[in-house]
């Protein structure tokens, strides 16, 4: 007698992201053993992520290299300039690069940091000389070099820079790892005489010793990054009445370009992964409040394996945080509308983008730095180039591990995809060669009344779904499904994946 | 000798008496001479006897210049001594008097008062001038203070002559007379002491010497005591400042500052900075503290030294005030002395003056006799009842002159020293 198909529906497919850290066959069907390329969308669906759009037309300055750094300066009058560092230079300009390196001064590495800080822009790297840029000189040139600049020795040649609570904070120095300079007050080329000073937090850290690896401001605190371990100064806006307020050890920074405010909280990037500052002075590091507790193995191979840069973002237009090993050229995408049961962004994974460096413009402009120069993270395409969507489903039992599960039916339902060609794959017992159902997607070209040659019989509605039924083969007791799409200008979202089996006998 | 001058004078009387008869009847012109002349001779005497004393009847009368010597003698200064309870001593004297005594540990509680010797007999009994008729008989005269003494030296200071230096020719150095017999003064003039007992000069000297060294302190610089001073005030101050150091480590450390250092705090934290600055105040103050403390103490130590030093003349001012009933006494009885040295001048005089007065008048009453027997010699005799005129004895000059011879032979006779 033949059996009834059964229908095992994944709504909203890796709709919590990438898990690589439960077991295949106990985890929710909400998880996504891959999610390459992907992003959620304001939906909540699994989707493409955007491309990056070069807007850079004369990169000669850059020769081969990538932009390591990039900053816009704004100041009060209304000026503004783009910023970037890569081969060895400073440079300006979006469209045609500009070597703003001022004259003999030799640089030979590119792990600059960036502030904007009252009418200036300052460019700090560990053993050289910080750079300044005011709209009034016009150029870039050397701190000491400035008309008013004052206490600028190689003791405050700091890797890291915070502009905050209204002066310029520096540390991480090639021979001192525990002190902290800050600059005069509202004065960033002032680093004797009035308030500034500095800070020895030697005899601070909670575990005996550590580095400073990064500085952030959160709260009217002066927030210290070690390697393993942070400290935080209360009442930061008088650097020489400020206390210390907390200690945590065992938590540190990675690297300073990890640390991103998020308005409410601050991310940053530890050993075990992605830390939210507010959660780890709350829980004092509990486990909980690794925010990438779906990747942790993952993140921290990345880390054990990277030898270049880490290279951060935070976009609240797009709702991510955007984490790039460089070395590896690997993009990890946090999802901070919210956080999943156990305290973690929902992650997916951007592999082979080439992004380099970030910033965000204060119009929410995202700006990627690559080999091409400066790109904006716009379009469905990386610089006219496709780039592969892949989704991958957890192993599925649909509930019986123990009965073999014979596949009937996929039923994708797909949003936008126009004209994409989209391969649907399914294995069993976590093989890990998929069979391969091919299909490409109609025009999915949105018409709207009233435009081009639409009339009101011929419009459509705002967005265009396309829903197949792939026959599919093969049995198992376990199934894992995957959608793999190559973007090459068009968005493409997955509503969902209707999977049709037969329950088989028992094993 | 007074014997054998009255012998004389008789054999010279019984000469004179036999010419008186031998030369019958000049013999009342020639007593009347002799007469007029014992009467002069007399008068001589007599003043020679007021100054230089003759003895009546075995008995010495004293001329005047032995009365001004013994009423200098017993009108001098005679020395005396106040002895204290406590021992201590209060004595005067001229120069080269023998001292009244030496000072003795009194015990404190016994109060006594001893006078100088004689004191008693001076003040209460008249016979004590036996002393000084003693004294007055040995012919000595001490040396009495005078308004030239030490006239000379102030002639040399005045001169610019070293002292002892003989003066030029043409000046005089005073001196006071000073018969010999006596001993030798070693000094001129009045000789005030005053001894302490010696557990007085014991506290005296501790209190003078106590007051040289305060006095010697409150001289010193006060540099030394300054500092001094402002260590042990710092000794007293570093404890609590170690604490409070050592608190605000512990705070800074607790509150992780303490590497910061901040050019608006002189390199340090606000808190460092307040507490240096106020270390630095205390530091300040006692800086201060210790100038004022010193200068207190420097005039506490003149102020010590100052009552140290008056302190140490109190047992000299309260001998000095002891004394005071004595030196009343002394004056008492030297003033007695002085009235009784008075009262006997005055009386010794009265006597020579009653006995100058007797004599005068009995060489008057010679002097009378002999004028009215001259007188009668060579007058005329005329009896009123007769009316027979006598004529004059000098008219028989024969008679006399034969009378004269005789009476000049037994003169010669009596008073030939190759008899």
């Amino acid at each position: 007698m033949a059996q009834e198909l059964q229908s095992i529906n994944l709504v909203a497919p890796a709709f919590k992201g990438v898990n690589t850290e439960d077991s295949p066959l106990a985890q929710d069907p909400s998880f996504a053993e891959i999610a390459d390329n992907a992003v959620i969308d304001k939906r909540g669906r699994i989707a493409a992520r955007k491309g990056h759009t070069v807007i850079t037309t004369n990169k000669t300055v850059l020769g081969t290299d990538s932009l390591r750094a990039i900053k816009e300066f704004r100041d009060d009058a209304g000026n503004t300039k783009v910023f970037s560092v890569g081969n060895n230079k400073i440079i300006s300009g979006t469209a045609t690069l500009v070597d703003e390196t001022p004259a003999g001064y030799s640089i030979n590495a590119d792990n600059w940091k960036l502030v904007d800080f009252n009418g200036r822009i300052y460019m700090f790297q560990r053993g050289f000389e910080p750079l300044v840029y005011d709209n009034t000189s016009g150029a870039v040139e050397a701190m000491s070099d400035h008309t008013h600049a004052t206490g600028v020795t190689s003791a405050i040649y700091g890797n890291e820079v915070l502009a905050a609570y209204g002066r310029l904070w520096t540390a991480d120095f090639t021979a001192n790892k525990s002190t902290i300079y800050w600059s005069d007050l509202l004065n960033g080329i002032h680093w004797t005489g009035g308030s500034s000073g500095n800070i020895d937090i030697s005899k601070v850290w909670p575990d005996g010793y550590d580095e400073i690896v990064a500085l952030a401001a959160h709260n009217n605190a002066l927030i210290i990054f070690g390697k393993h371990s942070i400290i935080v100064y209360d009442g930061a806006t008088s650097p020489a009445s400020m206390t210390l307020a907390d200690t945590v050890a065992g938590i540190g920074c990675v690297n300073r370009d990890t640390v991103q405010y998020t308005g409410t909280d601050l991310l940053f990037l530890s050993h075990t992964g992605l830390k939210s500052f507010g959660r780890t002075i709350q829980e004092k590091s509990m486990p909980i409040s690794s925010l990438s507790g779906n990747i942790t193995k993952d993140i921290i191979a990345a880390l054990q394996n990277e030898t270049q840069f880490f290279r951060s973002v935070y976009s609240p237009e797009e709702g991510f945080y955007l984490l790039t090993f460089t070395g590896q050229d690997m993009t990890y995408c946090f999802d901070v509308r919210g956080t999943l049961e156990n305290g973690s962004y929902r992650v997916t994974r951007w592999p082979s983008t080439t992004f380099a460096s970030f910033t965000r413009l204060d119009d929410g402009t995202l700006y990627v730095g690559t080999s091409n120069g400066i790109s904006t993270y716009t379009g469905y395409s990386d610089n006219n180039v496709g780039y592969r969507f892949k989704y991958y489903s957890p192993s599925l039992t649909f509930g019986d591990s123990a009965r073999i599960k014979i596949l009937k039916k996929l039923k994708p339902t797909l949003v936008g995809a126009n004209s994409s060609v989209v391969f649907m794959k399914w294995a069993y017992d976590f093989d890990t060669t998929y069979a391969t159902a091919e299909f490409t997607v109609g025009t999915q070209i949105t018409g709207f009344y009233g435009e081009s040659e639409y009339t009101t019989v011929e419009f459509t509605g705002g967005q265009l779904t396309n829903q197949r039924s792939l026959n599919t083969t093969g049995y198992g007791t376990s199934v894992q499904v995957g959608l793999e799409s190559e973007i090459d200008g068009s968005p493409l979202s997955l509503q969902e994946i209707n999977v049709m089996a037969l329950i088989g006998k028992l094993l | 000798m007074s014997n054998g001058i009255s012998e004389f004078f008789s054999d010279i009387y019984g000469g004179l008496s036999q010419i008186g008869s031998a030369v019958s009847p000049a013999i009342p012109a020639v007593a009347g001479s002799l007469l007029t002349k014992e009467a002069y001779d007399r008068l001589s005497d007599i003043g020679t006897q007021s100054l230089t004393g003759v003895t009546v009847d075995g008995q010495r009368v004293p001329g005047a210049m032995e009365v001004a010597e013994r009423g200098q003698r017993e009108s001098q200064f005679r020395p005396f001594t106040v002895t204290t309870p406590t021992g201590s001593m209060f004595s005067a004297r001229m120069g080269g008097q023998p001292s009244m005594g030496q000072p003795m540990p009194q015990p404190v509680g016994q109060p006594s008062m001893m006078l100088p010797p004689g004191f008693a007999q001076l003040s209460g009994d008249i016979s004590a001038t036996d002393s000084l008729k003693d004294a007055m008989s040995a012919g000595t005269r001490p040396r009495l203070p005078s308004a030239y003494d030490g006239i000379g030296e102030e002639l040399r200071d005045m001169l610019g002559l070293a002292p002892g230096e003989p003066l030029p020719a043409g000046r005089f150095e005073a001196t006071s007379y000073m018969p010999p017999g006596l001993p030798q003064p070693t000094t001129g003039g009045l000789e005030v002491g005053m001894t302490l007992s010696p557990q007085e000069q014991a506290l005296q000297q501790q209190l003078l010497g106590g007051a040289g060294g305060f006095f010697g302190q409150a001289v010193q610089p006060t540099q030394a005591r300054e500092q001094a001073i402002f260590e042990r005030m710092r000794a007293a101050q570093r404890p609590e400042e170690e604490r409070q150091r050592l608190a605000l480590e512990e705070r800074l450390a607790g509150q992780g500052r303490l590497g910061v250092s901040s050019a608006a705090y002189g390199g340090a934290t606000p808190e460092m900075l307040a507490m240096a600055t106020a270390q630095e105040e205390a530091r300040n103050r006692s800086m201060l503290g210790a100038m004022q403390q010193a200068q207190a103490e420097q005039m506490q130590q003149a102020g010590l030294g100052q009552q140290f030093l008056g302190a140490g003349y109190v047992p000299q001012a309260q001998l000095l005030a002891a004394a005071q009933p004595g030196i009343q006494q002394q004056q008492l009885a030297q003033q007695a002395q002085q009235f009784g040295t008075g009262l006997f001048g005055e009386t010794m005089m009265s006597g020579l003056e009653a006995r100058l007065l007797a004599e005068q008048a009995r060489a008057n009453l010679l002097g009378g006799v002999g004028s009215n027997i001259l007188a009668g010699m060579f007058t005329p005799q005329t009896n009123r009842v007769t009316g027979v005129t006598t004529p004059a004895a000098g008219i028989d000059l024969g008679g006399l002159f034969g009378g004269i011879g005789d009476g000049l032979g037994n003169i010669w006779n009596t008073i030939n020293p190759f008899d």
